[in-house]
């Protein structure tokens, strides 16, 4: 296999170039793709013959919750790529990557919310899922708040690496545990796995969001990394060049 | 500097100041004796609760033992001549939790019989109890050195450590007081003590090596 | 005196040393060597960072660029061997206050005699407190604890940061001797000081703003 890739993501200059290329393009592609799905799924797609038309939030409410864990997840690998092989972007991705996931994790909590009502019949139920996104943004509320409180940059890459990489060791215990800690209190009355399988009108604008949303935040996320690489190179040569001939 | 000295020094210091032991303890006792004055003293509710209550007190306490335990060593130096003693920090780390854990957990366990009895806890799940407390506070104990080796250099980290490290005791504490309900419910239980055992050993296992890595990064 | 059989011989060699602070470079393209048998002093005003380079070469202050070697092996990645034959004392030089002074010297040097550990205590005047809690004891006698450890020890490599604050004219005397005997012995010594030293004579590594 071919690491030549891997040895470039290590270079700050090489990944500022890759990103000025591809983070714009994927902001608009991932936006104009969570348009489509939701304005399908919203408008065209067909209303749930169970829960009508309030099952619609799901076009919101599962992307942002499947992409506030794969924020964790990717923040534990790049936590473990920080702490054995030392590569530099590993920290910047944890760093502009945290806010991203708990902002996601703090959506999907809302969302759920505001489906259990319809549903439920309450905004809140100690359910497994929504158990395990409350830890997960908990979760990521630790990782920003020790990245605030380090004032040495080198000590808190290596606060927010080991604190993510401990966090995604730990994230599927806690998913197992408040699982099954569920299912021996209050067996759940109503279940979304348990739901017939969804026909292809409804499932297909959930893919576009989905997919759209993923984008969307890959862009952002490289947007976000741009600017911490600008300021933690501040003092090289290439930093003063792009700085001159593109301003800031 | 040798493995055996630190040792010998971190379990002689730690009797020399037994008042630490003793706030931990009275914490315990003091957060425990706050659920039947603040919910309800009926048998009826404390019994079946009595495994989360006794649970939920023996995580904070551990918690405050915990966060404090690096920063002396910070203050007076001691943590530079860890780092440059030659030894292995990650075993250094491991030998002082474990003297923390018998200095915080044998008194707990000694007071626990005596509160069991003012929750209404049955004598049968009592046992379950202090099972479950030898098997997952290990767990408790080496999580919480990685938030107070990351929190040291810090002169308010309390707060930050009881934010970094709470949520990962969810699962001890659900297994564990899972262990003491179905006691109380005449089921099988040891399928939850070999989980807590099971996190246990994986967190001795990660934990000091996460924990060296925070006390090099602690001290510059 | 004492007269001990060192570990090894001391080669310590710093290539091209770059350090960074905050927003500031302490050094930069700074080389130097320790041999057994040599002083070295690394001179410079406040907040020059002499003590940073100490930690620097004991390896938790990071290097932007730069190579250590120890006796010939390369130690820039991992700095084990150097660890395993030198000694540190810095500003807090790791004296438990609740321990006397004697428990805190057996802690740190767990090898030696009773009589080794009194007579040490005795070269840094503290033999009257062998038994008193280091938590009674002022800053300059805490310090002069660790400095017990230099009679102790049989490492190569002394790194000593600051050592005579807090001592008086005889215990600037006594160290002084102890470091002279323990480079003709053949270990070696970085020290950072802003007194003269009266009987040694350094080679001097220069910092400045």
């Amino acid at each position: 296999m071919n690491w030549t890739w891997f040895h470039k993501l290590g270079s700050p200059k090489w990944f500022y170039q890759w990103a000025s290329n591809w983070g714009g393009r994927c902001v608009y592609l991932g936006l104009a793709l969570m348009a489509i799905g939701i304005i399908w799924g919203l408008m065209f797609a067909p209303a749930d013959y169970q829960q009508g038309n309030s099952f619609r939030i799901i076009y919101i409410h599962v992307p942002v919750a499947v992409l506030a864990q794969s924020c964790y997840l990717g923040m534990g690998i790049a936590g473990f790529v920080a702490l054995v092989w030392q590569m530099k972007l590993a920290p910047v991705f944890i760093k502009a990557v945290a806010p991203v996931g708990a902002v996601m994790a703090f959506i999907a909590l809302l969302s759920g919310a505001i489906w259990g009502k319809p549903t439920w019949g309450t905004w809140w139920v100690w359910d497994a899922r929504l158990t395990s996104v409350l830890v997960l943004f908990l979760l990521y509320m630790g990782v920003i708040a020790i990245q605030n409180a380090l004032d040495d940059p080198i000590f808190a890459d290596k606060a927010v690496a080991v604190v993510s990489l401990v966090g995604v060791i730990n994230l599927p215990i806690i998913k197992y545990s408040v699982e099954w800690w569920n299912t021996l209190h209050q067996p759940a009355t109503f279940k979304l796995t348990e739901k017939p399988s969804m026909p292809m009108e409804m499932w297909l604008p959930l893919l576009f969001s989905a997919l759209g949303l993923y984008l969307f935040a890959a862009g952002v996320a490289m947007w976000r990394m741009q600017n911490e690489v600008l300021l933690r190179e501040r003092k090289a040569n290439w930093v003063k060049k792009e700085v001159l001939n593109h301003g800031v | 500097m040798n493995y055996r000295s630190f040792f010998k020094a971190e379990w002689l210091s730690l009797l020399r100041r037994k008042q630490d032991t003793l706030n931990a303890l009275l914490f315990f006792v003091m957060v425990i004796i706050l659920f039947p004055l603040g919910v309800d003293p009926s048998s009826e509710f404390l019994a079946p609760a009595a495994g989360g209550i006794i649970w939920c007190a023996t995580a904070l306490s551990v918690l405050m033992a915990v966060e404090g335990m690096y920063k002396e060593d910070f203050n007076d130096g001691s943590l530079e001549q860890w780092l440059t003693s030659g030894l292995s920090i990650t075993y250094l780390v491991f030998l002082k939790v474990l003297v923390q854990w018998l200095m915080v957990i044998v008194p707990l366990l000694i007071v626990l019989p005596l509160l069991a009895q003012m929750l209404f806890l049955p004598f049968s799940a009592l046992w379950v109890v202090m099972t479950s407390i030898l098997l997952g506070t290990p767990a408790l104990f080496f999580i919480g050195s990685i938030g107070a080796a990351l929190t040291v250099s810090l002169r308010r980290g309390a707060v930050l450590m009881l934010l970094l490290i709470l949520p990962l005791y969810i699962p001890v504490i659900i297994f564990a007081t899972g262990a003491v309900r179905a006691a109380q419910l005449d089921m099988n239980y040891s399928g939850q003590l070999a989980i807590l055992a099971a996190i246990s050993l994986v967190a001795l296992a990660l934990s000091p090596i996460m924990a060296a890595i925070s006390i090099r990064a602690s001290v510059n | 005196m004492r007269v001990f059989l060192l570990q090894k011989s001391v080669n310590l060699q710093v290539t091209n040393l770059w350090i960074e602070r905050g927003e500031r470079d302490l050094c930069r393209d700074l080389s130097f060597s320790v041999r057994s048998g040599e002083l070295v002093r690394i001179a410079g005003e406040n907040g020059t960072g002499k003590s940073s380079l100490i930690k620097a070469i004991l390896g938790w202050v990071r290097l932007e660029e730069g190579e250590l070697e120890f006796n010939g092996e390369d130690v820039t990645l991992h700095r084990d061997v150097l660890l395993q034959n030198q000694l540190y004392l810095g500003h807090t030089p790791g004296i438990k206050s609740v321990f006397t002074a004697l428990e805190n010297l057996k802690l740190y040097c767990p090898e030696a005699s009773e009589v080794a550990l009194e007579q040490a205590l005795a070269h840094v005047q503290l033999q009257a407190f062998a038994d008193t809690p280091a938590a009674q004891l002022s800053a300059g006698q805490k310090r002069r604890i660790a400095l017990a450890r230099l009679w102790l020890t049989d490492k190569a490599l002394w790194f000593l940061d600051e050592p005579f604050t807090a001592l008086d004219v005889k215990g600037v005397e006594a160290l002084e001797l102890c470091m002279g005997a323990h480079l003709k012995n053949g270990g070696a010594i970085v020290i950072t000081t802003h007194q003269p030293l009266l009987h040694l004579s350094p080679k001097t590594v220069e910092l400045t703003l």
